[in-house]
């Protein structure tokens, strides 16, 4: 199998706090994969340990054949735009409207001439479900739903191989919830993405992902096909399932 | 790149028109690729059929150029018919066609011209003064309300506000007085000297700090000090949903935020204002002994015996009024923040710039009318 991202004997320590005790798994191409695990097992952290933003203490983390953490500016800039990330709350730059925003890895990556990207930014919003109108409002006038689908546009407008979300359904209410699972399936499929998704949310793990990692104490404590990690015997786990009812 | 061959074949095939694709179609070649549709000479009506056999890649973006071309020339699927192509990459195209029926505008933010950027500014200042005026009455009904039940008065508050607006201001403050005593110092002991008149220096320092100028310096400082950190924190509150907060548990965001900004700012700036006039006059006083041959107990007397109470009255008068506008912009700013990062910029700027105009106004309309008062 092709292999997108490993994860190598990852260590993390915070002072005296040790967050990941050496961490291991790998994703091949065309996965969604999904990461669980309670508040404060260091999902979030591992994230943005894959993405370039916070430094391991130890260990090692292979994304798209480059090594994180030992290459240089420049084959990490390369690196970034071959993967693309949904933050938390979108993250969308307030100061300008949903269509810039959308443009703005465009601009900034190409040199496209704007007749092109015009276009090009009203498919991505089209793609994601947003109605045609939304592209000139500003991110403060969007819903929590809508946010998540313009950041959704952006992180996919330099086609990326990779795409990270960060608790992508939080803040959702169950139905809007469920339909960007739905969107979410959809790209997987037919785009042929690789997915690596951190999530609290059972729903979302049980309809859209492949394959569940589970994080507890620093440590994977369940990494296979949902339905397998879901039959594990561990009690978090069990708690975490069942709290669905 | 140039060459459209390099991306796309056009063969007609008795009543088809063939469409061969072949390379990378993706994003890095989307310029050529587009160009490469755009010279192919199709006419509408008829049947097409794109061979996908030839396509190394394919992603969402050069897929949606080929079929908003296609569909521009009035392409149904019924009338297209895709083959060769890798399951993938029909699936993608099947997604391209589902989701581009309706093409959200990409319009750009709107650019106003100038008759129509001063209008809109102009409306907008007619309506942030109006807005100003109901606010003020606002604080006048929660401040009579705090008249009538005074152990609602948030004290520990308002001392922790006056110790940031006060005590944290006065090294500031020192210094600037200072400093423009001697600039002051210097230029009217240049003219003074000329007529021998140096003692004149005196009169001349210790009346310009004590009426108007401790007083202004102090508020400009304590507007851009004090009244952009009101704004700041007041926006970033509002950020975060802190101001609602407020308001469902039952209190007044007015009582809470704006009242103890408003008392320790009017109580704070007098006091600053009395320790800009002091070291105004120190400095006025270093630059007569260094230069002017007015000894420091001279200097003094002199001052003594021309200042008038009635012209330091008059200087820390000034200020509880400079600081009462100085607050309620700033507070008024902080609340009007929307819930995004830039508006708390713009709000805080806009802050600095109303209090130090309003400051200014103030001071002429005060001169004009103890001009006309004879004080």
């Amino acid at each position: 199998m092709d292999r997108v991202l490993s994860v190598d004997s990852v260590v993390t320590r915070f002072g005296s706090q040790v967050v990941h005790d050496g961490v291991s798994f790998a994703v091949g191409r065309g996965e969604v994969v999904a990461l669980i695990g309670g508040s404060g097992s260091g999902k979030s952290v591992l994230l943005k340990e894959m993405i370039g933003l916070v430094r391991p203490t130890g260990g090692r983390i292979e994304l798209l054949g480059c090594d994180v953490w030992r290459s240089g500016v420049r084959e990490l800039n390369a690196l970034r735009r071959r993967f693309g990330v949904l933050f938390q709350d979108g993250a969308l730059f307030s100061s300008l409207t949903v269509a810039e925003n959308v443009a703005v890895p465009f601009r900034e990556n190409t040199s496209l001439p704007m007749d092109i990207i015009s276009p090009l930014v009203g498919f991505k919003l089209a793609l994601v479900g947003l109605p045609p109108e939304a592209g000139t409002k500003s991110p403060a006038q969007l819903s929590g739903g809508m946010r998540k689908r313009v950041a959704l546009a952006r992180a996919l407008a330099l086609e990326p191989e990779v795409l990270f979300l960060d608790e992508p359904t939080s803040g959702l209410d169950p139905v809007g919830a469920r339909e960007f699972d739905r969107l979410v399936r959809v790209l997987a499929d037919s785009l042929g993405l690789t997915m690596f998704i951190v999530t609290h949310d059972v729903d979302m793990l049980l309809s859209v992902a492949d394959r569940a990692i589970a994080l507890s104490a620093g440590k994977v404590i369940a990494d296979g096909p949902v339905s397998v990690v879901r039959g594990a015997d561990d009690p978090w786990l069990r708690d975490y399932f069942a709290a669905r009812a | 790149m140039g060459d459209a061959s390099a991306w796309i074949a056009q063969k007609d095939e008795g009543e088809e028109h063939g469409l061969y694709l072949k390379g990378v179609w993706r994003l890095p070649n989307a310029q050529a690729i587009s160009d490469a549709l755009r010279g192919l000479s199709l006419r509408s009506g008829g049947r097409f059929v794109v061979d996908g056999a030839g396509v190394e890649a394919l992603d969402t973006a050069a897929g949606f150029l080929l079929v908003k071309r296609l569909a521009d020339i009035g392409c149904t699927p019924a009338t297209v018919s895709a083959r060769g192509f890798e399951p993938r990459h029909k699936r993608l195209l099947a997604l391209v066609y589902e989701r581009m029926a309706t093409p959200p505008s990409g319009a750009r933010s709107e650019h106003l011209g100038l008759v129509q950027g001063v209008g809109s500014a102009t409306i907008r200042l007619a309506r942030l003064l109006r807005s100003h005026n109901a606010f003020v009455g606002a604080v006048a009904l929660e401040s009579l309300a705090l008249v009538r039940r005074p152990r609602l008065f948030r004290l520990r508050e308002t001392v922790a506000q006056f110790e940031a607006v006060c005590i944290d201001a006065i090294p500031i403050v020192a210094l600037v007085n200072f400093l423009i005593g001697v600039v002051l110092a210097y230029v009217l002991g240049a003219q003074a000297q000329r007529y021998g008149a140096n003692i004149f220096v005196a009169d001349g320092i210790a009346l310009a700090m004590c009426r108007e100028l401790a007083p202004i310096l102090a508020s400009v400082l304590v507007a851009g000090r004090s009244g952009a950190a009101f704004t700041a924190q007041i926006g970033t509150m509002k950020v975060e949903e802190e101001i609602d907060a407020i308001s469902t548990l039952g209190l007044s965001p007015i009582q809470v935020l704006v009242i103890p900004r408003l008392v320790a700012l009017m109580v704070a700036l007098p006091l600053l204002v009395f320790v800009g006039d002091v070291a105004g006059v120190a400095g006025g006083m270093v630059v007569g002994a260094w230069q002017l041959d007015i000894a420091p107990q001279v200097f003094l007397d002199r001052v003594h015996g021309i200042l008038e109470i009635r012209h330091f009255v008059i200087g820390l008068a000034k200020a509880p009024v400079f600081a009462a506008f100085i607050a309620i912009i700033a507070c008024r700013m902080g609340l009007l923040v929307a819930r995004d990062a830039r508006s708390v910029g713009e709000n805080t700027t806009s802050t600095v710039v109303q209090c130090i105009v309003w400051v200014i106004v103030l001071d002429a309309v005060f001169a004009v009318a103890f001009q006309h008062l004879g004080m």
